[in-house]
């Protein structure tokens, strides 16, 4: 409950931010943040606690974001509408990928490369069918409304964002404090052990699957509607998969607040380095990757393991003390 | 009775002779310090200058510096008291989503303009964040029609986009096919897999047929692709008369490259907006696989004197004198003209002048700048061709410095 507490005041926090935060150029970076901690998040719920490394996230943000897209340019469909088929096509994608994959007991890497060559065939077929734009993309037109989930305001998108994030981090939450969530846990740790306890593998991956890809299509329903314009490599290219792992990567794999803190921590370096360094072309893309070797070599449980691990210490040196 | 009365430690009448002759020489000899100077305007200029496009995205920016440089050189917007032009400077990284972010700030930091995006999609993300600030934006380069056609009142392009560009490549080409006697029947279309690839390509497929050219096959290619053997083998087999290429630079070496080495007779490369084809780099480093390539693309005038000026300048910096360099000087210059006009940096004034304009871009090989709906009705491109190492231009005759050779020898 402590956590449950913990995650209502951060969010609660974070809801005050553009009421407080007036600068639209900070909305919009705290906005991205947000962004990637719900990216991170999706991604940690399948590869966090389910064990299952996906490479390949772009195929359910893609899916979402074009679901939304194409509805409501090529049919008229309104984007409210676009916003709940862009969830379900995600999932149905995610179910498809989870079925194919659990089904023939793929694992550890051989899941991951199956996972990107989904998403490497969504993009490629994204750039063939012509409903899709093809190569050329779609264009959503620009007609600010809320009745057509565009805003004027970053405030008014950053409340979106917020609210699907919010989402996520309590289905998490909820993960980490149900039976199913212990299952899945069960699966990550040792698949063979949970099923001689009578886990059933197969039923938790597609379900963890399954709740990552509504997570991940939201995210790209977000991306559609705050951008307007989707091509395939935007979509199902491979830098929201790697986007979506590093986040989770950098906080903490398996843990609530790993990806808030991974996004705040790579938003934060990419910020601090324009801002400190100047523009030195490619410097924050530079320091991205030094800041995984790091995490890699010194931190490999993120962020989120790092203050535990220092807590712990601290906690054992007061010990000792008294 | 002497004057002993001081005051701040000099004597009364040295004070005020030291007042005096500080206060004339003041206004007679440092007047520029003592008038109030004009707040400098500020420029964005976003481009991706890292990522797999940077080298072109480098270009650009070296492109517009050149051009705040020569305008501040120049006596800054005399309009606005000589006001000097400040350069902004960011990296979109090639994404949309940075681009566009750095639009925000930069508006927050009182950008008075955007000069962008060199990618058709980030010109769309960043044009489209200016316009919720009515910010005037200026695309330098960037062929997607979409980004005039959104109805944007803040967004510009003075060059040619991809419409134009196909449509007077194709007719350019009937009549170079017809003036060697129609000896071109097929075509083969090799295209990049973005926006101005793909688009470029659906074009040329719609109206090459009109002019009695076959396109027997379209290859579509992904950026990056380091081997374009296959690719080639298919264009050997189909043996097309007529090879376009449309892609970005990189890619449009190694497959002139490939081309070369595995002996593809065609009687022309006909590239539309090739990444390559005409740029002196490319003709420098690989003679052999650019002699006789043909382009539709951007290009100056090189019959003025001017755009020659600007060549030289930009080539004594060390610049290859790419279409990117002139182009976004030229974003430049326009932005500078409509300030100028407009007489005040107010966001609407701006973008009424940049409506209006009327710039004279004699330098480059355009008609009169008329702009409708924000694209310059003026712009085209020109054909070039690579002739004994050097980038003619051969198409429109009045811009012409060569005769076209075609069919190329074998």
């Amino acid at each position: 409950m402590r956590q449950l507490a913990l995650l209502g005041l951060v969010f609660a926090a974070l809801f005050f931010v553009p009421f407080v935060v007036t600068s639209e150029a900070w909305q919009n970076t705290i906005l991205m943040t947000l962004y990637a901690a719900l990216l991170g998040q999706a991604w940690n719920i399948l590869g966090g606690y389910g064990g299952q490394f996906s490479f390949g996230h772009a195929a359910f943000f893609g899916t979402g974001a074009y679901t939304v897209a194409v509805l409501q340019v090529q049919l008229g469909v309104n984007p409210w509408i676009g916003l709940v088929a862009g969830g379900l096509m995600a999932v149905a994608v995610a179910a498809f990928i989870g079925f194919t994959t659990f089904r023939y007991g793929l694992r550890g890497s051989y899941f991951a490369l199956v996972t990107l060559a989904f998403a490497e065939v969504l993009r490629i077929l994204a750039n063939t069918v012509p409903f899709t734009g093809a190569g050329v993309g779609i264009l959503i037109p620009l007609d600010q409304s809320a009745a057509n989930l565009q805003f004027a305001s970053k405030a008014s998108y950053y409340w979106l964002v917020w609210a699907i994030a919010l989402a996520a981090f309590l289905t998490v939450w909820w993960i980490g404090h149900s039976r199913f969530g212990a299952r899945l846990m069960a699966v990550r740790d040792n698949e063979d052990a949970a099923r001689a306890l009578g886990v059933d593998p197969f039923a938790v991956k597609m379900r963890a699957i399954m709740l990552s890809g509504l997570f991940s299509g939201l995210a790209g329903v977000f991306y559609a509607q705050y951008f307007l314009y989707l091509d395939p490599a935007i979509a199902y290219g491979p830098a929201i998969s790697v986007e979506s792992l590093l986040v989770p990567i950098v906080g903490g794999m398996g843990t609530l607040f790993g990806p808030l803190l991974g996004a705040v921590a790579l938003h934060g370096v990419s910020e601090a380095s324009r801002a400190l360094i100047g523009d030195l072309p490619g410097i924050s893309l530079v320091l991205y990757g030094t800041i995984l070797i790091l995490m890699v070599l010194f931190a490999p449980r993120g962020l989120a393991g790092l203050v535990r691990r220092l807590s712990a210490r601290r906690n054992s040196r007061e010990t000792t003390n008294v | 009775m002497t004057d002993t009365k001081k005051t701040g430690g000099l004597r009364r009448r040295e004070f005020l002779a030291t007042g005096a002759a500080a206060v004339g020489l003041g206004i007679t000899g440092f007047p520029a310090i003592l008038r109030a100077q004009p707040a400098a305007v500020k420029l964005g200029l976003i481009h991706p200058v890292s990522g797999f496009i940077a080298f072109s995205g480098t270009q650009c920016r070296e492109g517009a510096l050149m051009a705040i440089a020569d305008i501040n050189a120049a006596g800054g917007i005399k309009s606005l008291g000589g006001a000097q032009i400040e350069a902004m400077l960011a990296d979109s990284q090639g994404k949309p989503e940075i681009g566009a972010a750095e639009v925000t700030k930069m508006v927050e930091a009182g950008a008075d303009g955007i000069v962008a995006g060199y990618s058709s999609a980030i010109s769309l993300a960043t044009s489209q964040e200016a316009a919720k600030t009515n910010t005037p934006h200026i695309v330098d380069v960037g062929v997607s029609d979409q980004i005039v056609e959104r109805g944007l009142k803040n967004t510009f392009r003075f060059s040619p986009g991809y419409g134009k560009t196909a449509q007077f490549a194709v007719d350019n080409l009937d009549t170079i096919n017809k003036a060697a006697g129609s000896p071109a029947k097929t075509a083969m279309i090799i295209h990049e897999e973005s926006l101005f690839g793909t688009g470029t390509a659906e074009l040329l497929q719609k109206r090459l047929p009109e002019k009695g050219i076959k396109v027997v096959d379209v290859i579509k290619h992904a950026n990056p692709t380091r081997d374009f053997t296959n690719i080639v083998l298919q264009i050997k087999s189909k043996k097309p008369d007529l090879i376009i290429p449309a892609n970005y630079y990189n890619e449009y070496v190694l497959l002139a490259r490939t081309m070369r080495q595995q002996r593809v007779e065609a009687m022309g490369i006909y590239s539309v907006l090739g990444g390559a084809a005409s740029s002196y780099q490319f003709v420098k480093e690989f003679p052999e696989a650019a002699d006789l390539i043909m382009d539709c693309n951007h290009w100056f005038n090189p019959k003025s004197d001017v755009a020659q000026q600007r060549k030289a300048a930009a080539e004594a910096k060390g610049l290859i004198y790419t279409y990117e360099v002139f182009l976004a000087y030229n974003a430049v210059l326009a932005y500078a003209d409509a300030l100028e006009r407009a007489g005040t940096t107010d966001k609407e004034a701006v973008n009424a002048a940049l409506a209006a304009s009327t710039l004279d871009m004699s330098y480059m090989p355009y008609g009169p700048t008329k702009m409708v709906d924000g694209q310059n009705e003026g712009a085209q491109p020109v054909n070039t061709q690579v002739q004994n190492g050097v980038i003619e231009v051969i198409f429109p005759e009045e811009f012409a410095s060569a005769e076209t050779v075609f069919p190329m020898k074998s």
